[in-house]
């Protein structure tokens, strides 16, 4: 299979295109609605986003409501705790244990990469010269039958 | 753009010769040098761990996850073209949303032994808080998309513009997933907490 590296989509899909691999083939709400300037979302006060977003004071946030400022600033030690946390220090041994013995090699052109791919998921991989070929046989084949039942 | 790693790791040193250090290391291990991967894991492994711990709320998941993506990594390490820290993060970001869709799909839910519990930080054992748990619960209530972008923007301390660059989206888009985060983590707590 081919690596899927696409942020959009899972891993485990091969990539077709930005959103081929969502279930519904839609960008998430969140995508396709843009905020109209200076417009609230919701309960939140937009000096308050601009605020944790690094664009106000905290005063001015403030001004714009004080418990949800409180609340934030709460999130907000945790969150630089959080970011403060480090790998396991047994993690990177494990990983390194678990590599294959053999040397990754240089990536294969994208045909002989595509090839056994398409072979996995049953589809049938054609050269351009393949189909051309196929495709002419086929009008051989129709042009004579029409002249036999003619 | 600042890159991934500087801006994670030392917001003020953004280091313009990373990308060629990569690439060094990678030809290194393509060569045979297997043991040069082992710099490639030291330098990435602590923002993707915060990242996958962030998404899956689980320690041990998230070292699951971090150590299949480098081991997929390596296996692809010869198909790397451009940034190699934002193609390892794309591997690492993949795998917590499948992680997060099997969860769902299978209708399973972590147990609570499962929740992160001992973080590890550089000088002290943080306790578990009472917030901190029920920072977890909120987080596992969001959308994987508005998680991914409140831990992106919160916990890991990113601009929106090296989000962006990360999941290939635009920063309105990104700001809206956050404020969309922010508003249901605070419909979830300030209850409680306000």
């Amino acid at each position: 299979m081919l690596e899927s590296l696409n942020p959009q989509e899972g891993a485990d899909r091969p990539s077709l295109g930005r959103d081929a691999g969502r279930a519904d083939n839609v960008a998430p709400l969140a995508d396709r609605e843009v905020p109209l300037p200076g417009a609230e979302l919701g309960s939140t006060p937009a000096a308050v986003h601009a605020w944790l977003d690094g664009e106000a004071t905290e005063s001015e946030a403030r001004l714009a409501d004080a418990k949800q400022v409180a609340l934030w600033s709460r999130i907000a030690d945790e969150t630089s705790a959080r970011r403060r946390m480090v790998t396991p220090a047994h993690v990177q041994a494990s990983i390194m244990n678990a590599l294959p013995a053999a040397t990754p090699t240089l990536a294969k052109s994208v045909s002989a990469v595509a090839a056994p791919a398409a072979a996995a998921t049953g589809m049938i991989a054609l050269s351009p010269m393949t189909a051309v070929l196929a495709a002419a046989g086929l009008v051989a084949a129709g042009f004579l039958l029409a002249r036999a039942l003619g | 753009m600042r890159g991934y790693r500087s801006a994670v790791s030392n917001p003020e040193t953004a280091v313009s010769t990373e990308v060629d250090s990569d690439q060094e290391i990678i030809g290194r291990v393509l060569a045979g040098d297997r043991d040069a991967f082992a710099l490639l894991i030291g330098r990435y492994s602590d923002p993707l761990y915060r990242h996958a711990l962030g998404m899956t709320g689980s320690p041990d998941v998230a070292e699951d996850i971090l150590q299949t993506s480098f081991i997929k990594a390596y296996h692809h390490l010869g198909e790397v073209r451009g940034r190699f820290d934002a193609w390892l993060f794309r591997i690492v970001a993949n795998g917590c949303k499948d992680w997060l869709k099997n969860i769902r799909r299978t209708h399973l839910s972590y147990d609570e032994d499962d929740q992160p519990s001992n973080y590890t930080t550089p000088d002290e054992d943080l306790d578990r808080t009472e917030l901190r748990q029920d920072l977890d619960r909120a987080l596992a209530e969001l959308a994987p998309s508005l998680r991914e972008a409140f831990v992106m923007k919160h916990v890991e301390g990113r601009s929106y513009e090296e989000m962006a660059d990360l999941l290939g989206t635009t920063v309105g888009a990104l700001k809206m997933r956050v404020h969309r985060a922010r508003e249901a983590l605070q419909a979830l707590l300030e209850e409680k907490y306000a």
